[in-house]
This record gives structure tokens, C-alpha cells and sequence, in this order.
């Protein structure tokens, strides 16, 4: 007979096993990783769906022609074999050959027509590609054809001796030419195929990607059966769940609150540098009632800002604010850890270089997008106070999305800066997001905010062709300069990405925010 | 009572035309779809490339009779976002948010009314003043906040409910009684105030005075007349559910058309958003199309036009 008391226990048994997602394994079985996400991108193609949401799961799905060794190497400069084993470069011409017998999650094999696909015009650089978004990061590229059944050779307009680093992000993951051409682009971007090690089984934009392992994987079966990755946009939710069981993982935890979830003993907290950095962009252009136009009162605000204090109140320690532009610590021999900045935290030199220039005191538009860059608005706020206290005056408009804030009239303009993409070079930052075609520099863009000076052209010539470090190191110091002369904009921090995991397993995470559920950044408990 | 319903259905379309005119002007002159769908810096033949994709490169009056003609036979479109059929994103939807409604609106009626009626019964008394304290608190407190409340509770510090998602019956738990908080308090208030005004009513008096039993006066004597204030609540509250899901559902991340508006807006996916309103408006005027038909026969004397 069923008692009130016995169906209490059995209840409260089965209420405690069901909501706290108890692992429960056979001997010899694989777990499901469960990972609460804020978001997922709306869709899985690996040059259209570019964004941190996907970022980090892409890994798992598709496998990259060059890898970059973030464990042996933390700076991430050193290259290494991935879907291509071997390269070498005869004056324009990259040769790369393949790894032999990669399979894709429905059982084709990998030949290099793939490849030079997944490289090449039609996809992403040529009249009109199926991702455009590719012209970016194959700028250069003339030629991508396959000349033996795991050759491919890539030719560039001038000598490029960064072609394998590109293809460390974005452009180097392979994708399955004849399924590509057979679905489409916007349908292969909802159910991918890559030769990754999960498969994709169910996506739900706006709800859950479900994964399930993929055993061929070329380099061997992943130590999960499966990973989910679930939209939990509350990080209340997401907390709860990952210090119930509920999740494995979480990510997105906002810095204020990292110190309350390191205080459940089942729970760690880590945080890497990204390679992305806030800024605070002027409008440098000759329009009606723009006084940024005039380098001093830009300067100026440089001059005025203590941002050391406000990274250090707002982060606590977590991140560093770089004080010269460009010269970052992930560029390896580029970094200087000696260089001075040009526009030091000094408000009388704010107040004298404002005296200097024709500014009246009219109020300058800050366009910010809200809770986009965290902190972004607590920062804007001391800062606004700073500029008052030189003589400038700054309204914080906080808007609710880019395209809010993208419209013009503005002055200054929140955005960031990626230095991602050739691996210990700041091709990225100092030119494909400055340069004359870049959407900062080009007429017909909304972010159009200064004309490349002719020094920084000059210096990008240098820069752009330079084949040796040595002339490439001048080039860039050069760039460096030409930019910081005519100021169009102020680094903030370096963003803090940051993830919570079970205190059973062992992860490794990245700086590229990229979260590899196999290999040696993932142990699981036995 | 042909007349009665040929003009309850004209009105219902008008109201379908204007809601799918608005959101369509509203969505089109709030800003360039093309501009949130590409990257900010985008190249002018990528944008170009997009709006030729989707049509949206013809004029707004082109756009707007395609759209209605598509809404006549049915087509709802595609996303803009990821190309697949709108009604097939929002029907997959549906199912979360009417588990969702449906088991609040019940917990809330079977929680709000009796607690209403008991709390007119003893009219200024303890239970009186504790359901209506309780029934402010549910009023008053804000969905989301009481949600988090809960998932502090029950998922972080107790560990008995999953914190989000769905799956089991567990899940549905949290999500319920917030939606249904808000709801059951307003029920209790306005279940109380239409009983007392009948509970005072000479007719009450006279069935008391023929010796009905005092359950029999309440269930078929008073209820049934302080009825239409409450249907009229009811009604106002369907909307109020899917209003307020849009919160819960974001709070404990369920995947109902709540989340999918929120989601399709801030991705300005036109079309999605569009047969979103749609849809949720079609809900609405059935909604008081049932109010307008239980008022019928309730009253016989709205039926016959209050003749």
C-alpha cells in the first residue's frame, strides 16, 4: 500500500534525480556534455556565421586546414598540422597537401576539390559568392585550384607569406563541396557537415544545437557521446544550472559575478584574454557640426581619460588596457613591452590641447550599444565625468541596437576590434580594420568614420609586401605611428572571455573562445 | 443573429488588416531590414546581392501587395535569418506556449477564483485580508524578477527544479507559477469585488430566506451572476498570458513564441515578425470572440442585442 509518507520519498526521489541532472554511466560509456550558451548564431556557415556564439563550437563541427597550438605555445604563433599536413611557398604560389582518408560527417571522403571549394571564388571571393563576407579574409587570393587528388595550391597577387596562418581561422574550415552545391548555402548553414569530431543532429536556431560524436573523426573518437549547446539567455539560469548538474558548462558570466560562482566548491571558473579589444571610435570627418574634426580635441580625450584606473575598478586585475595602440601582447615579436604611449592620463594636457582647438563646448553624441561590450557603459559613464572635468562636454547615448547605433549624427561610436587572424601578426587590427577598404575607412560604409592618412598609406605599402620580419616590423611601426598621429580612435581593454565549467572535468580553454570538446583540452571524469 | 455574427467576422478581419498593415509600415520605415542583416561593413554589392535575394529592393507598395497576397493564400514566407518557412518556425513553437498558457491559466482560475469567492465570503476577515495581501504581492511582483527568484530558489539553493529548458515534467513547474501568479491575484480581486456586489444583491436575500442551502446560493445563485465581470477578465488575461510569456520565456529559456519574438525582432527577421503578430493577433480576437460568445450565454440579454 502506498503511503503519504512513501510517496514522499519516492517523489522527492525522483524531483531530485530529474532536476539535477545526476550523471549516471554505465562502465565504459560516454557522457553528454551539456553546455548553457547566451546565444547561437542563426545559422552554421563558417564565413556567414561568423560570431563568437559560433566561434566557439565551430571546432567541433569542422576541422581547420592549419592548426594553431595554443597548449604547446600559448601565444598561438606556432603552426601545425590539421587537415593540411605540409606546405611550402614558391614565390606567389602555396602548395598544400592533405590528410589522406579524412572523412565528413556523412561518410565522404575529403579530396582536395573540397578544399579548393571551400577556399575558393565561388564561395568566397568572386563575383557574387555564396558567403561574400570571404572577400575579407581572402584579400589577395587569385587563384585556388586542385592539382592532384590531396594537393591544392593557392596563388596571391603579390608574395604572401602568411597564407597558412589565414588559414588557421575562419577560411581555413573545410566543407563538403558536391552536399554544398546540392542544398545550398542558407540550408547547409542549418544542418553543416564538416569533418569535425560531433556531427550535427538537431538545430533549432534561437534554442539548442544537438551534437552527437562523430567516431571516424581523423583524429580519433571524442571523449563525449554527444554536446548540446543550449540558449539560456538569464545568467541566473545558467549559474543554477551548472552548479546543479543541469550543465557541464556555461559561458557568458559577467565579471562582477565570477567571485560568487568560484564559491561553489563543484564549480570552475575560468577566464581567458581575447584577442578583441573596446574601443571608443571618432568620427574624423568633415561634417556639419563636428568638432572631432580637428586632432586636438581628440587628443585631448585621450589626454583626459585615467583608463588604467577605470580597467582596473571595472575588471578588478581580470584584463590590461592597452596604452599603445596596436602593440599588443599576442603579436609576439611585434610587442614592445617598452613602448610609451603617446597621449598619457594628464588632464592639464587635456585642458591646454582643448584650449588649442576650436572646440565650444557643444555636446558631443557617444553612440554605445547597450549591454553589448561588458562594462562598456559603466566605463562611459566615469569617463564622461573626466572629459567634463577638461572642459569637454559628452552625452552617453545608450542605444538598444547597432543599427541605432550606426546612424548618423555621431561623434563618437562604440566598437571593437578582433586582431585575430594571421596568427603573431597585426595585419587584422592595423589594416583590415583601418585600411581604405575596411568599414572604418570606406565612404560607402555606416561605421565610415576618418580617410586613411597618405603616412599611412605610404607606411602600409612597406607593410602589405614585406616578406621578411625585419621590413614588415618597419612597416608596421610606421603604420603605427601615421595612425596614432591622427587619433581616430581610443582602445579601451582587452576583452575577458570567461566560462564555468563542473570541477570534475578538465578543460582547457582558448583565446579564441573557441570551446574543443575533444583532444587534449577535455578530460572527463572516468 | 446571422446580422450578429456577419459583423463580429468583418470586424475581426478589419482588425487582422490593420494589425498586419501596421506591423508592416511599423517594420519597414523603423529602419533599412537590409543594414541589420549585413555586417556594418558590408560591401554595397553584398548589400546589394540581399536585398535582390529578398525582394526588398522593389517599392514599399510592391512589398506590401506581394505580402498581403501571400497572407491570402496562406504563404507566410521565409526567414531572413536562416530561410526556412515561417509558419514551420512558428508552428514548432506553438505547441511550448499553449502548454505553457494552458496549464497557468489553469493553475491561476482554479487558485484565483475560489480564493476570490472565499475571500468575499468572509468580507473583512483574517482570509479576507491575507488572500488579498497575497493577491497584491502576485500583482505587483514582476515576472521576471519573480522568475529569477524562483530559479535562485528552487535550482540553486535547494536543488530540486531544473533551473531551465524543458524535457520533463519538472521543468514546466517554475515557468507555470510565475505566469500564473500575476494572473491568479487578478482573478482574486476581481472574483472577490463581483461577489460582494451580488453577494448583496435582494435576490441573494430572497434565496436565503427560502431556505437555500448557503453552497447552493453561492454555486448557482451568485456565481453565475458575478460571472461576466470575471469572463471579461479572463479574456484581457489570454493577452496578458502571451504578454508576459515573452518574459517567462526568456527567463527560463522555453522555447515558445514568445522567445521567438523576442529573438526575431532584435534579428529584425521582417518575416518572421511579421507572422508572429499575426498570429498572436488572430489569438486575441478569437480570444474575445469566445469572451463575446460566453457573454451570450450568460446573459441571454446581450445575445438578443439588449432588447
Amino acid at each position: 500500500m502506498i503511503t503519504r509518507r512513501g510517496f514522499g520519498k519516492v517523489a522527492a526521489g525522483a524531483l531530485a534525480l530529474s532536476a539535477t541532472g545526476t550523471r549516471v554511466l554505465a562502465q565504459g560509456e560516454r557522457p553528454v556534455i551539456n553546455v548553457a550558451v547566451d546565444n547561437l548564431w542563426s545559422n552554421f556557415n563558417t564565413i556567414n556565421g561568423i560570431s563568437t556564439t559560433t566561434r566557439r563550437i565551430f571546432p567541433n563541427i569542422y576541422s581547420v586546414l592549419v592548426e594553431r597550438d595554443l597548449i604547446a605555445d600559448p601565444t598561438g604563433v606556432t603552426l601545425t598540422p590539421g587537415l593540411a599536413t605540409e606546405w611550402s611557398r614558391e614565390g606567389k604560389v602555396w602548395t598544400f597537401q592533405l590528410r589522406e582518408g579524412v572523412k565528413f560527417h556523412d561518410g565522404v571522403t575529403m579530396t582536395a576539390e573540397d578544399v579548393a571549394f571551400s577556399l575558393g571564388a565561388e564561395r568566397l571571393w568572386g563575383e557574387k559568392p555564396f558567403e561574400p563576407r570571404g572577400k575579407t579574409f581572402t584579400e589577395g587570393f587569385i587563384r585556388v585550384e586542385a592539382v592532384g587528388p590531396l594537393t591544392v595550391e593557392i596563388e596571391t597577387e603579390h608574395e604572401d607569406p602568411f597564407v597558412p596562418g589565414k588559414l588557421s581561422g575562419y577560411i581555413g574550415f573545410v566543407v563538403p563541396k558536391e552536399h554544398y552545391l546540392k542544398v545550398g548555402v542558407d540550408a547547409f548553414g542549418q544542418h553543416p557537415i564538416g569533418t569535425g569530431p560531433y556531427s550535427v543532429v538537431r538545430f533549432t536556431p534561437g534554442e539548442v544545437l544537438e551534437t552527437v560524436a562523430f567516431d571516424d573523426y581523423w583524429d580519433g573518437a571524442p571523449p563525449a557521446a554527444g554536446v548540446n549547446w543550449k540558449i539560456v539567455p538569464e545568467f541566473a539560469g545558467r549559474m543554477a544550472g551548472v552548479v546543479s548538474g543541469e550543465f557541464e558548462f556555461m559561458v557568458n558570466i559577467p565579471t562582477d559575478q565570477m567571485a560568487q560562482l568560484e564559491s561553489f566548491d563543484n564549480v570552475t571558473v575560468r577566464h581567458e584574454l581575447a584577442g578583441n579589444y573596446p574601443a571608443m571610435v571618432f568620427n574624423t570627418l568633415d561634417e556639419p557640426g563636428n568638432p572631432l574634426t580637428d586632432v586636438n580635441l581628440r587628443r585631448a580625450m585621450v589626454h583626459a581619460v585615467d583608463m588604467e584606473a577605470i580597467t582596473e575598478a571595472l575588471f578588478g586585475g581580470l584584463t590590461i588596457h592597452p596604452a599603445v595602440p596596436f602593440n599588443f601582447k599576442e603579436y609576439g615579436d611585434f610587442y614592445d613591452p617598452d613602448a610609451e604611449p603617446a597621449y598619457p592620463y594628464d588632464p592639464d594636457k587635456a585642458r591646454e590641447l582643448v584650449a588649442a582647438s576650436g572646440y565650444n563646448g557643444e555636446e558631443l553624441d557617444w553612440h554605445i550599444t547597450r549591454q553589448f561590450y561588458p562594462n562598456y557603459e559603466a566605463a562611459a559613464e566615469i569617463m564622461v565625468e573626466m572629459f567634463r572635468q577638461v572642459g569637454i562636454n559628452v552625452r552617453a547615448n545608450v542605444l538598444d541596437n547597432f543599427q541605432l547605433v550606426y546612424e548618423r549624427p555621431w561623434h563618437m561610436q562604440n566598437q571593437s576590434n578582433s586582431t585575430e587572424f594571421i596568427p603573431g601578426d597585426p595585419y587584422r587590427p592595423l589594416w583590415l580594420d583601418w585600411g581604405p577598404n575596411s568599414g572604418r575607412g570606406r565612404p560607402d560604409s555606416r561605421t565610415y568614420a576618418w580617410d586613411p592618412t597618405p603616412e599611412y598609406l605610404a607606411a602600409s605599402e612597406k607593410f602589405l609586401v614585406a616578406t621578411e620580419f625585419e621590413d614588415r616590423y618597419a612597416g608596421y611601426l610606421e603604420m603605427r605611428q601615421a595612425w596614432i598621429d591622427y587619433c581616430p580612435a581610443m582602445y579601451m581593454w582587452q576583452s575577458v572571455y570567461n566560462w564555468a565549467h563542473a570541477a570534475d572535468i578538465e578543460f582547457i580553454p582558448r583565446a579564441d573562445a573557441e570551446m574543443r570538446m575533444f583532444g587534449e583540452y577535455l578530460k572527463l571524469p572516468s | 443573429m446571422a446580422r450578429f455574427w456577419l459583423i463580429k467576422l468583418a470586424r475581426t478581419l478589419l482588425t487582422l488588416w490593420f494589425v498586419v498593415t501596421f506591423t508592416f509600415i511599423v517594420l519597414r520605415t523603423s529602419g533599412d531590414p537590409v543594414m541589420a542583416l549585413v555586417g556594418p561593413d558590408a560591401l554595397p554589392d553584398e548589400i546589394e546581392q540581399f536585398r535582390e535575394q529578398w525582394g526588398l529592393n522593389q517599392s514599399l507598395v510592391v512589398q506590401y501587395f506581394s505580402y498581403i497576397g501571400q497572407m491570402v493564400t496562406g504563404q507566410f514566407g521565409v526567414s531572413l535569418r536562416n530561410s526556412r518557412p515561417v509558419m514551420e518556425i512558428i508552428l514548432e513553437r506553438v505547441p511550448w506556449t499553449l502548454l505553457l498558457g494552458f496549464c497557468s491559466f489553469a493553475l491561476a482560475a482554479l487558485v484565483g477564483i475560489p480564493a476570490g469567492i472565499a475571500a468575499a465570503l468572509r468580507r473583512g476577515r483574517f482570509l479576507d485580508r491575507a488572500v488579498m495581501a497575497v493577491a497584491v504581492f502576485g500583482f505587483a511582483l514582476p515576472n521576471f524578477f519573480m522568475g529569477i527568484l524562483l530559479i535562485l530558489l528552487f535550482s540553486l539553493v535547494l536543488r530540486v527544479l531544473p533551473s531551465s529548458g524543458t524535457g520533463t515534467f519538472w521543468h514546466l513547474i517554475m515557468p507555470v507559477l510565475t505566469l500564473s501568479t500575476f494572473t491568479a491575484g487578478t482573478l482574486a480581486r476581481f472574483t472577490r469585488s463581483a461577489m460582494l456586489e451580488v453577494l448583496e444583491r435582494p435576490y441573494m436575500r430572497a434565496a436565503a430566506a427560502k431556505g437555500v442551502s448557503s453552497w447552493r446560493r453561492i454555486v448557482f445563485h451568485a456565481f453565475p451572476n458575478a460571472a461576466i465581470p470575471i469572463v471579461t477578465i479572463v479574456g484581457l488575461n489570454l493577452g496578458q498570458l502571451i504578454a508576459g510569456a515573452i518574459v517567462v520565456e526568456t527567463v527560463f529559456a522555453w522555447p515558445g513564441i514568445g522567445r521567438l519574438l523576442v529573438t526575431a525582432v532584435s534579428a529584425r527577421d521582417l518575416a518572421v515578425v511579421q507572422g508572429l503578430v499575426l498570429v498572436i493577433a488572430f489569438t486575441m480576437v478569437m480570444a474575445n470572440l469566445a469572451v463575446d460568445l460566453i457573454y451570450g450565454l450568460l446573459d441571454p440579454r446581450i445575445r438578443g442585442g439588449g432588447r
